[in-house]
């Protein structure tokens, strides 16, 4: 009689057949789901790899995903995404401890096919991309943790992975590394240099309920449209943003972080996020919401200059486990990001597999692939944006100067006359202690970085 | 105390397959706190750990006795995922009864009761307890169905590999009390959740799983409720401890006082206003001083 848990022959993953794929994706995220998918419907044998008990179920995310990539590989992919709300609205603000100045913009246009951006909810999203995947013909394996990398073939090639289960390793000619943020798979190949926490922050966020009707009434939206509001100035001392987005009967409302400076704070983000609610510009668009979920997670926003080599023999790292999260101020784009990096290294791994050449150099048409898409080309124009975003000027000095100079140029001080107005900015940058030559430095950088 | 299952062990039978009962449900279903209305998502849907340790029970029972497990659910089709982690577990077949909507009680007995008899099941292992923590008659709604003995709500299971078709267990009574049962085949049995810990599933059986075939079946009706009567409707009564005595020897008052407790010294009682971390502190020492936190 053999043990509870213990194996039998015929338990034994790695020798049986079943266990051997063309190809292993680690991570059922958007990343993940898209490598399988491409994979799959070239024809290969792929087993799509997930820790969480379905897809989506360990992810969380601010809440907008921006799916055009999607046009080409799933067509008509709007009419049954699962979204929460056609985002019709975008909103900057910034926020000092009593003021608030907010761009807004509209556009209707948005809340037509083909779409710009919605918000989702992360388990119907990524489950939802999963399934096409599955549909295609990939393998989903859920509940199961890959735990390191079988590194058997010539040169030290990557050919499979182990697991956490029982005669848990999966044989395959190409790994697929989409684990997410602090990739372990990429780690063990060697393909980051030392981590640094500088290049991480910490989202963190609350769901609240609200009913729907009560949602489109403060946030003057029609029916099935939404706002994602991006905020500056909202995380004292420490660098960061907020953001609040509108989900179908809830809101989505957080802080995002920087690491070393959170650590050192002392402060934790829930006492950030309340803070935040309680903001006079907040407050009103958030007040009787029940808090539902709360969620953290880290974000790689070092952006490209933080990414790792993206592959190795038998293997390629897509999506956050690759750093390919946008995080550039007003663009937190992490989910398109995954599913096209997740879509070059599906197409390049099928390339690889069918030219039967899986080395470094077989795979290297990803990088390629990656360096003609959006995906690198907005990651190396932005690089230097996590870098001035989270100065100090950038997170308080110009957040304050700019409230200060749009109160004056509101307030009306009768008897007295207007002033001018680039009296009055001239009188608020001196006041400010902000130097001219820093402000104009600074506006060189933006202007470099986002021109 | 040593009780067999009525009506008394039967001389050790070839017991077929052991048949897992395993309900799958809504771990974390919403209920509308006005109107009532239940929401569930099947993706949060799961075996309880109850039905898991009786899974684990079956397959280390079925490994003893030289047979196999057949594991049933009676549910739509989403109710397979239980079913295949099942299969991926070590279970060689997996039964479902098609029933689109949560069935009462003698449905699902039914139910059971049909495929454990479809499939030349004896023995019956069942959870004593679904995330629901609904009736819990199923187990024995399925004994009465299939004119078997019963070990219900077992704390411990064991199996001897000379005895075919035996188990032994334990069963908590009130009070604290035990009582240890023998059953022999055909019975139900139903165990807590912390009985066994279902084995982590190899994952050649998960790959496998993925693609097995699940035997779907139509519902086998409803089975006989035996009519009861409450023989009282008030609240529970636990028995009275039996505590010491003060010393016969020590006077009168003193006696009293301690079997009172009324010159006993009470700690003060203190109104405090206070931010919540230094509440909860305040709290825990005020408990750590009462000696009810260490
Ligand atoms: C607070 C916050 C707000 C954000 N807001 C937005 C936003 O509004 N819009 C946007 O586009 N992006 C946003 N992002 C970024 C976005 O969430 C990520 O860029 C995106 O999820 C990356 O997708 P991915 O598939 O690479 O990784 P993930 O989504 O992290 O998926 C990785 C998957 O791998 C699985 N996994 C990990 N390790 C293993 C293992 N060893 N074995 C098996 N499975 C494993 C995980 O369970 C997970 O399912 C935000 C991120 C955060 C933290």
């Amino acid at each position: 009689m053999s043990a509870p848990g213990s194996l039998t022959a015929s338990d034994n993953a790695a020798s049986s057949d079943a266990a051997r794929f063309d190809a292993v994706v680690v991570g059922a995220g958007p990343a993940g789901s898209a490598a399988a998918l491409v994979l799959a419907r070239r024809g290969h044998r792929v087993c799509l790899l997930e820790r969480g008990p379905y897809p989506g179920s360990k992810n969380m995310y601010g809440g907008v995903v921006y799916p055009r990539i999607l046009d080409e590989l799933l067509p008509g992919w709007w009419e049954e995404a699962p979204v929460q709300r056609w985002v019709t609205r975008r909103a900057t603000m910034m926020l000092t401890a009593d003021q608030a100045l907010t761009v807004d913009f509209r556009s209707e246009a948005w809340g037509q096919p083909p779409y710009n951006g919605a918000t989702a909810l992360r388990p119907d999203f990524d489950a939802w991309l999963a399934a096409k995947a599955v549909d295609a013909g990939a393998l989903l394996v859920t509940s199961t943790t890959a735990t390191g990398l079988l590194r058997d073939g010539p040169g030290g090639t990557v050919g499979g992975v182990t697991t956490d289960r029982p005669g848990g390793d999966l044989r395959a000619r190409v790994v697929v590394a989409c684990d997410g943020v602090n990739s372990f798979l990429a780690k063990e190949a060697g393909l980051y240099g030392k981590p640094d926490p500088a290049n991480y922050t910490l989202g963190a966020k609350e769901v609240l309920a609200l009913p729907a009707a009560t949602i489109e009434d403060r946030f003057a939206l029609g029916p099935g449209q939404g706002a994602d509001f991006e905020i500056i100035g909202c995380t004292g001392d420490i660098a960061g943003g907020g953001f609040l987005y509108t989900n179908r009967d809830s809101l989505a409302v957080g802080v995002v972080l920087h690491l070393p400076a959170l650590a050192a704070a002392g402060v934790r983000p829930e006492q950030l996020i309340a803070g935040l609610k309680a903001h006079p510009a907040v407050a009103p668009l958030v007040a009787g919401g029940e808090l539902v979920e709360y969620s953290a997670h880290l974000i790689p926003e070092g952006g490209y200059d933080m990414m790792p080599t993206l592959t190795g023999p038998g293997m390629l790292v897509a999506g956050d486990a690759a750093a390919m999260c946008l995080a550039a101020g007003i663009w937190l784009e992490g989910v398109n990001f995954a599913i096209g990096s997740g879509m070059a290294a599906g197409e390049s791994a099928a390339e690889a597999l069918e030219r039967g050449d899986v080395s470094e150099g077989g795979l290297s048409g990803y990088e390629r692939r990656l360096r003609d898409g959006f995906v690198l080309q907005d990651h190396r124009r932005l690089r230097h944006a996590p870098h001035l975003l989270l100065s100090d000027r950038v997170q308080r000095r110009y957040p304050q100067l700019a409230c200060d100079i749009v109160e004056d140029l509101f307030t009306v001080t009768n008897p007295e006359p207007k002033p001018g107005i680039g009296r009055l900015v001239r009188r608020r940058v001196a006041s400010s202690g902000v130097r001219l030559r820093h402000l104009a430095a600074d506006s060189w950088r933006a202007l470099r970085t986002f021109g | 105390m040593t009780v067999p299952a009525a009506p008394g062990p039967a001389p050790a039978a070839a017991p077929g397959p052991v048949l897992a009962c395993r309900q799958w449900a809504d771990r974390r279903a919403d209920v509308d706190p006005l109107t009532g209305t239940v929401t569930s998502d099947p993706r949060s849907a799961a075996a309880s750990p109850a039905d898991d340790a009786a899974l684990e029970c079956a397959l280390r029972m079925a490994t003893a006795w030289g047979t196999h497990v057949v594991a049933v659910t009676v549910g739509p089709p989403g109710s397979e995922a239980v079913l295949r982690e099942a299969l991926a577990a070590g279970a060689e077949r997996a039964v479902r009864v098609d029933a689109p909507e949560p069935g009462d009680a003698a449905s699902v007995a039914a139910a059971i009761a049909g495929v454990a008899g479809m499939v030349g099941a004896r023995a019956v292992l069942c959870g004593d307890m679904g995330w629901g923590r609904g009736s819990g008659a199923v187990p024995a709604l399925v004994a009465a169905v299939l004119d078997a003995r019963q070990a219900l709500g077992l704390v411990d299971l064991a199996t001897d590999p000379e005895q075919p078709g035996v188990v032994t267990g334990w069963r908590r009574l009130d009070g604290g009390r035990r009582q240890h049962l023998r059953a022999a085949a055909p019975f139900v049995a139903s165990v807590e959740g912390g009985v066994a810990l279902l084995r982590r599933a190899p994952l050649a059986g998960v790959l496998g799983a993925g693609q097995a075939t699940i035997e779907v079946v139509a519902p086998a009706g409803t089975c006989p409720v035996p009519s009861w009567t409450p023989s009282s409707t008030g609240p529970g009564r636990p028995r009275t401890h039996v505590v010491d005595g003060p010393d016969p020897d020590d006077p009168v008052r003193r006696r009293v006082e301690l079997l009172t407790g009324l010159t006993a010294e009470r700690p003060a009682r203190r109104v405090v206003r206070a931010e919540p971390v230094d509440a909860a502190h305040q709290l825990i020492a005020a408990l750590a001083d009462w000696g009810e936190w260490s």
